[in-house]
This record gives C-alpha cells, structure tokens and sequence, in this order.
C-alpha cells in the first residue's frame, strides 16, 4: 500500500519551509529511520527520516532544492513492489459552523414604542426632526442615523439654533392660535392724516409725545368698550366677557416677541397710558420682564408699520378674540371731493375668533375703530 | 537594632541581646492591650514567646540585608531596626505607620532598613527571600537574605521549590522556620509526615540545623555560621528553631480549643527572656550585668514603648484621597531620547504607518491612523523582520545596556528558549544573566518578585501563558501589591512574558487567552501586541518602566513580519491604535483577530463597507478615549476578541461606550469571541471555536443591517 511523504510540521507555528533536497534517490528501496531529505525551517535545518518502508518514488515534477514547500504538501511515495503510484486527492476542507457571537440576550417580547438608537435621538434632536412618522430602516424599523439625514436630505448643511424656552413658548401658543381657533384677518385703510397732525402737535409743544402705539391703544379701547365681545374669550360652557380692557403690545425683542399688558387701559389718560408703556417696554427691553406683566391680556395690538408693513395676518393669541395689527404710515395720493390730495394712509389688519363673533360685528368694531382713529380728539380725551 | 559582632565577652553579648527582646515583648504586650482598646482595626498576631529567633538571627544582619517575613512578623520588623512606634502607629492605621496606613499587622515594610515586608500569604517570603539572594548574588555584593517563615509554610510548594533554587543556584540566603507547633490552629504533629523540617535541608542539598528556639545564644550561633556562609558564596541554610507562641494565633481569638491552658502555661516557664536574665545573673561572676541594670533596661524599654504608643495615638489617619496611590509608579522614568515621533497627547498628526501583516503582505492600501504616534521610517531605516525577531532585538539591546536584566525560564539558556526567544543571549551573557530553571512557575516568579524588590529587573519567560497559572497567586499577591504594601516604596520592575493563543492544535494546555484575568487587577501593565512594531516598542516600554508588565505574544503572530525601525523607540502603555481607518463601523480587534479583522476589511472594502479597526494593544490599561472617539464617528462598535465573553475585553469596551458614547450608538454594541470552551484538539473543532474570518465579516454585516 501506497505511503505519501509529506512536508511535516517542525516546531509550532510553521506554515512553509524550504526543501533543501533530497538524500535519497528515485527507486531506492527505503527502511523505516533512514534520512529521507532535509528541510528547512525559520528555526532550523532538520533531517527528516521515513517511518514506515517502500521503494521511493518522487515525481519529476517535485519540489527542488530551494522550494518553498507548504506543510503537508505531498513530496513523494513509498511503493511495494510494482505499485502505481496513486492519484493524489486534494481533500477538500469541510465548512465548520462556528459559534462565536455572543448572543444577545433575547428580552421579551413586549409591545414597543418605535425603536429609535440613541445617536439618531441626538441627531434629531441637533436638526430639530420630529421623528414621530419616521420609517426606520434598521432591524425591526429601528430608526437609525440615516434616516433622520435621510429626512431633513436638501436641507442639510444649515446650522442649528437650539430652543430657547421662549421660542418654545411663542410657538406653542402660535400654533394653538391657528389650530385651536377659528381666525378671519379683516384689514382696512384709513386717513390717519389728523392723527399724524395730533401728534405733531405735541412734539410742537414740546410735551411727552405718544407713540402712534400709544395714541391707538388709547382709541381701541375706545372701540372695544362698544363692541365687547371684540374680547370674549371661548369657553365650553360660554363666552366669558372681561369687564377690564388690558390690552397686550407686541415689542420685538432679541429673545424674542414678548407681549407686555397695559392694566386697564378704559380707565387710563391717554398720558397714563404713555406713561405705562414707555415704563413697560423699557422693562422688556432689558429683559427684566415678570411672567405677570404678560399674563391675561384681553386684547393684542402688534405693530409693524416701523419695518415697512403695509398689511398682515397677525396670529390670535388665546384665549383672546381678537389681535389688531398696524401697518406703516404712508403718503398717498387721495380724492377728497374732485381733488387728489396726498394723505397719510394707514392699513388695519384685524384678525378674529370667528367661533366667539361673527365676520359683521368684527367689521363693526373696525369700522368704529377707524372712526375714532380719523377724527380723535373727541375720543382722546374721554 | 544592629548588632556588633565584634569578639566581645560573651555575657556582654547576650546583655546586648537582652534589651531588643524585651523591646518586641513590651511592644507586643502593648499591642495586645491596644487591640482590647479598639485601637488596631484588623488582625493583629502577636510574636511572644517567640523572640529569641529573630533577634538572634538579626544580630547578624547589617541595615542593607533583606529580611522577609509572615503574618506573625512583628518581631521581625522590630529586631531588623524598625522603631516600635513605626510598628505600633501602622497598626493603628495611621499616617506615620510604616507602611503609611496601607498595610496593617500583616503587611510592615520599611526597605529603608531591609525589611522587605511581611506578608499575609503563607510561603510567599521564603520564595522573595530567594529572589533576594539571587539579586545580591548577580550585583555581586556580599548581603543576604532571611526568610522567616512558620511551621505552617514547610508542606507548601513554595517551601519546596524555593530551597530547591536556592540549593541549585547557590543563594545567599537564611531559611528560618520558627516552628511553635500550630499552622494557626492545626498542630504541626499531625500535618506533617516527616517531623522533622531541620532535615528536609538535606533533599535540597542544603546545610539543615534544629535548635532550641527560645535559646538565643544557640540561635545566635547557628545563625553566625548560616550567615557567614551565604556572604562567602556557600550558598543557603535552612534552620529550624523549636518554639511556641504563648498568645492565641491572633489577638482575640480563642486558644483552647486545639491545645491545653496547661500546655501554654508550661511554654511559659521556657520564656525565653526569662531564661536569658536567669543566665545572666546566674554567671554574672563579676556582677555585671546586675539585677539592677536588667531592670534599668525594662524600665528604659517601657518609657520607649509607652513613647510609641502615644505617638501612634496621636499620629493622624492617612488622607482619603491618597487611597489609591502608588498603584503605579507615580510618574514614569524618562525614557532615553528616541528618533521617531513618539506618542504625544491626542490628536497628533501621524505620519502614516503601515502595518504590514502576513509575511510580509500588505493587507490593507494603509492609511492608518495612529492612536498617537507616528512610526515615521520606513525604507532605509526600517526593515520587515518577525514577530519574534522584534521581541529579541529589544531585549538583547536592554541587556547589553542594563546589567540588572536577568531572565529565567524553562530551557532559555543555552538553548535560546523554545520560541527563540533569548537566542544567542547565553554565549553572550553566561547563566546568572540567561538562567534556566527548573519546572517550577510558583517557585521562580516567587523569586524573581524578591529578586525585583531588592535591585534587580527579572524577565520570567513561559514559553506558554497557561503555565504562568501555577504561579498566579505569587502575580496577583506580591507582585501586582507589593508597590501598594510598601506605599510606593519598592518597585516592581518585572517582564513576565508567555505565548497566548489558540491554532495548530496545540489543545488547553498551551492556547490560553488569560489577558482578562489579569486585566482585572490594580498593578499589572497587560500588553497584548499584535504587530512587530508594536511588540518591540512595547517590548522596550516594559524593560524600562517600574511597574509588572505582563507580555502576551499570540503564538500565531510570532512569525509574521512587519516594519520596525533600526533606530531606539518606545511605545507607551495605554495608547491604543487606529490599525485602519474607516467610517462605517469600528472594530476594536486583539493579538491575531487584528490580522483577521483587517483581511475582512478588504473584502468589505470592495462591497463599499467602510471598517475602523482599531487595537488597544495593552489591555491594562484600556484606551477608552481612542474607542470612544472612533465611535462617535461611526456609531457602530464590534469587539472581536480571541478570549472568552464573559467579564472579558468586549464587556468592559461595551461598558465603556455605553456609559460615555450612549448617544453615538446607531446601533447595539456587538461582540464576536471565541467559544466558551477549554480549547479542542483535533482541528475541525479548534477551527469552531475561534472567530474566523468569516465571523467577523458576517458580524460585521449583520451589525450595519442594525
């Protein structure tokens, strides 16, 4: 029976060695413990002897001196006596299952909340993604990084301004005023042309001169005390009327818009009423605002006639009725009889609850309000 | 406490005995009553009864002698010159003890004046006390070692295998068996076959002498001739000195349950100061010492004691914070100037390195990322050579600059170790430097701890990590505390080195992973290279560093090649290295799984996955801030680790970056081990049990579909 002579292994980790040629010639009959040829390690040169006997056969086309030679390749064969030499069979290395990963601790199955991992958390929250509705694309729609990239995708690149809590606040209570509310915008264009002249003439006479802010807080209040229900605020079970006129003047800050409340303003002079205003929107602008001086407002005036504004759909800001916006003053053209005359013009924008009044009433609180605002000094000094 | 050995009158010499015996009696009396008192917090095993032996053995030592000693060491500490309220201040647990607090009774170090510890594992000095010996013998000095040590340690192994080396080697040391009959509580009549240590000396080709323990004349004598002796090159001698403790094996415990009132009260009358002063007076022909100048001294004693005691008392706790000092050597030796960009802070700019695996074959179109240095030379200065080669290269060079290396192991002698690991170094430095050693692992690492304590820098070779086992409790006891014990006052300077790994059949016995057991210790530096670079540089940090470094080569990696400089160059413990860099998943791979993990990396390339591989290549300490900077950028992390799960590298990197990476995981942290199994033979289950190539890359994909 046929014996293969192969590369052995010298020493622990050899993979390959070098043949350095054999000792013993083709045909020559072999006993166990001769010196068959000699190989060569990194370690060192060993003679290598035969264990078992046989005629040697090396092939010609064997490994020769210098060979690099892998361990266990097949060098020659010792025959019996007119044996063949056998076809050499590569054995084929069998694919072993292998069991390495520790496996995860399987945790019961219980109804989750969508799965998010925590660097998508964080990077949702560094885009200000919401991530309810998201699809995750890892296992079990676990939402992964690339799906909050995937869903803020064109409007990447920008740079994110973490939530103050005012902006928090400004935006839950806007949305509340367009998604709680019923709100209508009324706008309307008025000849503010002898308010414009009431003005001057303080500022000719030298006195405390009040803002055009100032002078239509004054007026609204005016309009308000005979359209009450222009402040009604919705309730379930009725619409609360407020018998106070406190009325919220939108300021712009850095922070943010923030709304201080002239208190009572039906009861107030006009020069009161100037008095509180300045006191108060020094007191926002500094930032020393109390949470007080903001809360319960029953009517809202925002301006934006000092950045160019002609007209604008303010936001209700609940639980009030109603917030009046003031455009800018402009010079213009006007027909008064046959003639075009210029005039200052000014543009209201008013919007509503629609659930607590109705578009006519609304219309009839404006309509009063530019009355008052056109000819106002009957009304200042109420 | 040193005594002259000038030719005096030999009552003058027994007179000058006298005090430091009564010295640790009052001292240990006092003791007791302070533990009554609540003023010693632990154990507290007192040495009455039992005094002669040290101070008759002491007498003879000089201050830079080593003495090492056992839980009942008092006694010892105090005849080797340590003042009592050292003593008495470090069992209070104060600040001025002499091991600052940290030790206790059983743990008194002053090196200071050569007492090299006491300890509370049984056997442990007589191995150090070996060392010790060794040390001396190779600095060619003329000092010795004593190794006190009670009847409780002679059926140990280290009692075996530490004469034996002492016997072989010729060793200048005292083997000094106090045996007072009880191993705590079990008498030594029933625990031994042979009744008789004095004649054990004989199987280990030593000198052996019993005597009288309370006899400190006999004592004084015997121990002259032992000591002189070891100092004339003669070698060791083991003697044993017939005693009794006459207090419980530790205050407060009860004493009668395995010997009789009447037995102790008996010892008592032996008392061996009593019969000193009884001899003294007795042939005091000319009246000297007089009765009267013995009291004097009691009285001189007793002021001392009493002095010590409110010392103690007084002495402040140490300071809290300092608790976890001296672990490590404080601030590192500064290394010698190297040519190559070293390891500076974080974020340096590397220049790129290639690691080169595989015989030679680059693996990876390299871009590595170093956790820190650069190895910038390639070329002219930077040649391939094995794994092998580049362990030899750096402790030849330490060995012909430093001549306190020494390395012992199983056939790293003339033979040049069985992995090649001291090839040619015998021819060059003879046996004392190139020493092999019996097959004995407690033994020799035993000796190689007291060799480090006093002066010397062992490198223990293994040939295999799984036979470093037998010598584990002589690691994790001595060697790992003893900076610790002896509040940072004696260094560890000791490379213990061993092949790890499973592959080519080698089965349970020589393919241990054991880098986690020791990772879990303060004190130890455990390195794991996986490159020829690093293993060198590392290799060299550990040859210069002050601390135990434990030097895991994977078996597999020996033969593989890579770049390494001609030039000098360290690598400092702790920094791990970004191998390749990527952006898709990091994996943190040991040893052999870093070449893996890099072949899966190709292949993964070419399927546009993009892998971070990175290697912490010392385990202890763990690199969590490269990790955890890796992570941030991919959000994906895979430990691959030779070695078994459980409390092992993947669960202490996990932990790591789930605590401070929480919110850069994109997906579960994973880990991919070998099987929790002693390693098979035959190789188809060898092949199952460690992770594959195609385990990793099958992990890896299953982690980014996460």
């Amino acid at each position: 029976m046929a014996t293969t002579i192969i590369v052995p292994r010298l020493g622990w980790s050899m993979e390959e060695g070098t043949f350095a040629g054999w000792l013993k010639v083709d045909g020559e009959r072999i006993k166990p413990g001769d010196v068959l040829f000699v190989l060569e390690s990194d370690k060192s040169a060993e003679e290598i002897e035969s264990l078992d006997a046989g005629i040697l056969r090396i092939p010609p086309d064997g490994p020769q001196p210098g060979d690099k030679v892998t361990v266990g390749q097949v060098l020659a064969h010792l025959l019996a006596e007119g044996e063949a030499v056998p076809e050499i069979h590569v054995e084929k290395t069998v694919e072993v299952a292998s069991v390495v990963i520790a496996p995860p601790i399987t945790s019961p199955t219980v109804q989750r909340k969508q799965a998010i991992s925590p660097r998508a958390r964080r990077v949702a929250r560094e885009l200000g993604i919401d991530c309810n509705g998201l699809t995750g694309s890892g296992r079990n729609g676990r939402i992964r990084e690339r799906d909050i990239r995937a869903a803020t995708a064109g409007s990447s690149g920008g740079r994110l301004i973490p939530h103050t809590n005012i902006r928090r606040t400004i935006a839950a209570r806007m949305v509340a005023g367009v998604t709680q509310a019923a709100p209508v915008t009324l706008t309307t264009k008025f000849d503010a042309t002898n308010l414009v002249a009431l003005r001057n003439q303080f500022k000719a006479a030298d006195e405390i001169i009040p803002s055009f802010t100032d002078l239509i807080v004054k007026l609204t209040a005016v309009a308000l005390r005979q359209h009450p229900l222009l402040q009604a605020q919705w309730r379930d079970d009725g619409l609360f009327v407020p018998e106070r006129i406190d009325i919220a003047v939108a300021v712009d800050t850095e922070a943010g818009l923030l709304v201080p409340v002239l208190r009572a303003v039906n009861n107030q002079t006009l020069r009161q009423i100037v008095a509180q205003s300045r006191e108060l929107i020094e007191q926002t602008r500094a930032g020393r605002l109390s949470a007080d001086q903001m809360r319960d407002a029953t009517f809202t005036i925002t301006n934006l006639g000092g950045v160019g504004i002609d007209a604008f759909t303010p936001i209700l800001y609940l639980p009030q009725c109603a917030v009046l916006g003031v455009g800018r003053i402009v010079r213009e053209p006007a027909v008064q009889g046959d003639r075009i005359v210029p005039r200052d013009m000014l543009t209201l924008s008013l919007t509503f609850d629609h659930r607590v009044v109705d578009g006519a009433p609304a219309a009839q609180f404006l309509q009063t309000l530019r009355i008052c605002l056109e000819q106002p000094a009957p009304w200042l000094i109420a | 406490m040193a005594i002259s050995t000038r030719t005096e009158r030999p009552l003058d010499l027994l007179t000058r005995l006298y005090r430091p015996m009564q010295v640790i009696r009052q001292c240990e009396e006092q003791l007791a009553k302070s533990h009554q008192r609540g003023l010693i917090h632990g154990a507290c095993h007192t040495y009455v009864g039992q005094e002669a032996i040290a101070v008759g053995v002491c007498a003879h030592l000089r201050p830079d002698d080593a003495v090492f000693s056992t839980h009942r060491g008092h006694g010892h500490a105090l005849a080797k010159g340590l003042p009592p309220r050292e003593l008495i201040a470090e069992l209070y647990g104060r600040a001025t003890g002499c091991s600052r607090g940290r030790g206790g009774s059983m743990h008194l170090f002053a090196p200071e004046i050569g007492l090299m510890g006491t300890s509370g594992i049984v056997g442990a000095c007589i191995l150090q006390a070996a060392g010790a010996g060794y040390s001396f013998k190779l600095l060619k000095t003329e000092r010795v070692a004593v190794a006190f040590f009670g009847d409780g340690a002679v059926n140990n192994g280290a009692f075996h295998e530490g004469l034996n080396l002492a016997g072989i080697w010729k060793l200048p040391v005292l083997f000094v068996c106090e045996n007072n009959q009880f191993a705590t509580e079990v008498p030594f009549s029933y625990s031994a076959g042979n009744p008789s240590v004095a004649a054990r000396a004989a199987f280990y080709g030593l000198p052996g002498h019993e005597v009288d323990g309370n006899d400190v004349e006999a004592i004084y004598a015997i121990a002259g001739e032992a000591v002189r002796c070891a100092r004339s090159g003669g070698g060791a001698t083991l003697i044993e000195c017939k005693t009794y403790r006459t207090r419980p094996h530790a205050e407060g415990m009860g004493d009668f349950t395995y010997r009789t009132r009447e037995e102790v009260e008996e010892w008592k009358t032996r008392c061996p100061i009593r019969r000193l002063r009884e001899r003294l007076l007795h042939e005091n022909a000319n009246g000297q010492p007089s009765s009267a100048a013995l009291d004097a001294i009691d009285a001189e004693v007793a002021r001392d004691i009493s002095a010590a005691q409110q010392f103690a008392e007084k002495s402040p706790a140490p300071d809290p914070k300092t608790a976890a000092t001296h672990v490590y050597e404080e601030s590192p030796a500064p290394s010698p100037p190297t040519p190559l960009p070293r390891v500076q802070g974080r974020g340096g700019k590397g220049v790129p390195l290639s690691p080169v695996v595989g015989g030679g074959e680059p693996l990876t179109p390299l871009s590595p990322v170093l956790g820190g240095e650069g190895l910038g030379v390639r070329g002219r200065e930077t040649r391939e050579i094995t794994y092998m080669k580049a362990t030899h290269e750096a402790l030849a060079e330490e060995m012909a600059g430093n001549p306190a290396i020494f390395v012992m192991g199983e056939g790293i002698g003339e033979r040049g170790g069985n992995f090649k690991t001291t090839e040619g170094l015998f021819a060059l430095y003879g046996p004392e430097r190139l020493r092999d050693t019996p097959i004995c692992e407690r033994g020799f690492v035993g000796l190689a701890c007291g060799a480090a304590m006093t002066g010397t820098r062992p490198v223990v070779d293994f040939m295999f990590a799984d036979f470093i086992l037998d010598s584990v409790g002589e690691i994790l006891n001595q060697i790992a505390k003893m900076r610790y014990m002896s509040s940072g006052r004696i260094a560890m300077p000791i490379l213990l080195r061993g092949c790890i790994g499973i592959g080519h059949s080698a089965a349970t016995h020589h393919s241990g992973n054991y880098y986690p057991l020791y990772a879990q210790f303060p004190g130890l530096r455990v390195v794991v290279p996986s490159t020829p670079y690093d293993a060198k540089g590392l290799f060299k940090r550990a040859l210069r560093c002050q601390d135990p470094v434990l030097f895991l080569e994977h078996r597999e990696l020996l033969t593989t090649k890579g770049p390494v400089p001609e030039q000098d160059y360290e690598i400092d413990f702790g920094k791990a290295i970004i191998v390749r860099e990527g952006r898709d998943v990091t994996v943190v791979a040991l040893a052999l799984m870093v070449r893996r993990t890099l072949e899966v990396c190709e292949r993964l390339a070419a399927r546009g996955i993009s892998v971070e591989v990175i290697d912490p290549r010392t385990v202890s300490p763990l690199d969590g801030d490269t990790i955890l900077r890796s992570v941030q950028k991919t959000g994906r992390l895979l430990i691959v680790d030779e070695a078994f799960a459980p409390f092992g590298l993947g669960a202490e990197v996990a932990a790591i970056v789930s605590d401070a990476g929480f919110d850069d995981l994109d997906a579960p942290i994973r880990r991919l081990h070998g099987a929790f199994t002693p390693t098979p033979y035959s190789p188809s289950l060898e092949h199952a049990v460690t992770p594959q190539v195609e385990d990793i890359e099958r992990a890896i994909v299953d982690l980014l579909e996460e």
